[in-house]
């Protein structure tokens, strides 16, 4: 026996398809190797690597993922402010309109009321004015008539009267009255 | 036609006889094959990108489609076993597409297919033992004590069959193919055989790899868990 040495013998055996012997027993102890062999560099070279690499692919795209509904729910919340904001400019627009509105129409019932007051102030002056007119109008009236009177007081002083001149006088004082009337 | 598995060299190591077998040198190509692509993948991954394309993509199909398998027939607890099943998917498939280019299927040598098949039972027991401990050593006696030989000589079937299933599909499609390149005429052979190669390395190729490998994660997996063995 030659302990740990190997030797290529010279003669083959003929082949076979099936056997239980030691050779079968040696042939798949050699073929467990190969595969524990085979195994291990396709998992250590292969195998494992494209997994990791695929695995931290998925993490970073989950990530990113996970990045953009972040962001997506910031945007969300950033038009959910917006949107009362929005809401909020409306209703001020509201309530400057409704103030405007409330400004207007006070300014218009002051406009009124001034107008009232002016047009009675107005009133009231013409009204002060036509009586005075008609004060001073009676008053030439009057005086006229006092001329007038005096006149005949001085013609029928001046004159015999008869009926016929007192009609004649008469009837000129009322001409002159009526004239004096006219001019008014 | 020779069906059977030539030996190429025959070693004496320590006065033990060694057959260095066509299995062997077959699965040594594989694995070769196998290790260039890994590393091609792994020089090649430094410069793959957050949106694949082509070369990359396929891999990431392979990988990602070979993690989901895992995943719906195990679930996530046992996901670590993917390490070995990723080599035995690519293993056998590669095995059973070798035969489209007259490469003798490793897995039509049945000590290739009971070396997967013994690790498969292996992953059983030490599951079953690390997940349910006392429980799994009780379910052989279970329902009754009487049931023990039943339920032991259950448990060794497994890898027995398991080998067997896959041995003897690989073999029968070598027979075949064998058979058929010996008695069609030899202007015929660039035709017909196509048809059965499809079939033979291709499609019933993937399917034992897939029963394989569906098998043995099953098997773990209910091991592990109640109503095992």
């Amino acid at each position: 026996m030659n302990v740990g040495t190997a030797f290529l013998l010279a003669a083959i055996p003929d082949g076979r398809v099936f056997g239980l012997d030691q050779q079968a027993l040696i042939s798949i102890g050699i073929q467990l190797f190969n595969a524990a062999l085979l195994s291990a560099v396709l998992s250590y070279v292969l195998y494992k690597p494209v997994r990791k690499f695929l695995r931290n692919r998925t993490e970073r795209i989950n990530a990113q993922l996970g990045r953009a509904e972040g962001e997506m729910a910031k945007a969300d919340e950033l038009k959910l402010q917006y949107e009362q904001q929005l809401d909020n400019v409306e209703q001020e627009r509201l309530e400057i309109l409704e103030a405007a509105h409330r400004a207007a129409a006070e300014k218009g019932k002051q406009m009124l009321a001034d107008a009232q007051s002016d047009a009675a102030d107005t009133r009231a002056r013409a009204l002060t004015d036509i009586q005075a007119e008609r004060e001073r109008a009676q008053e030439e009236i009057r005086r006229q008539i006092i001329e007038v009177a005096s006149m005949m007081a001085e013609k029928y002083v001046t004159q015999a009267m008869d009926a016929a001149t007192q009609d004649r006088l008469f009837a000129e004082t009322l001409a002159e009255l009526e004239g004096a009337a006219w001019q008014e | 036609m020779d069906f059977n598995i030539k030996n190429l060299w025959v070693l004496d190591i320590a006065g033990v006889e060694v057959w260095i077998t066509e299995t062997m040198m077959n699965t040594w190509i594989i694995m070769l094959l196998l290790t260039m692509l890994a590393v091609i993948v792994r020089v090649k991954l430094r410069t793959f990108k957050q949106v694949p394309t082509g070369f990359q993509n396929a891999i990431e199909a392979i990988i990602e489609s070979f993690d989901n398998f895992v995943h719906n027939t195990v679930g996530d607890k046992f996901m670590y076993l993917g390490n070995w099943f990723f080599m035995v998917f690519t293993f056998v498939l590669i095995s059973s597409l070798g035969g489209l280019f007259g490469l003798r299927p490793p897995t039509a040598d049945w000590t290739t297919a009971f070396a997967l098949a013994l690790v498969t039972f292996g992953m059983i027991q030490v599951m079953g033992i690390i997940h349910r401990k006392g429980k799994y050593l009780k379910s052989f006696f279970e329902p009754y004590v009487i049931f023990f030989p039943l339920n032991f000589i259950g448990e060794l079937a497994r890898p027995i069959s398991l080998s067997f299933r896959l041995f003897g599909n690989a073999l029968a499609g070598v027979i075949f193919m064998s058979l058929i390149y010996g008695l069609i005429p030899i202007y015929l052979r660039f035709a017909l055989p196509a048809a059965l190669h499809f079939y033979f390395d291709l499609f019933s190729g993937v399917l034992q790899t897939y029963i394989f490998c569906v098998l043995s994660l099953t098997f773990i997996s209910s091991a592990s868990s109640a109503g095992a063995p």
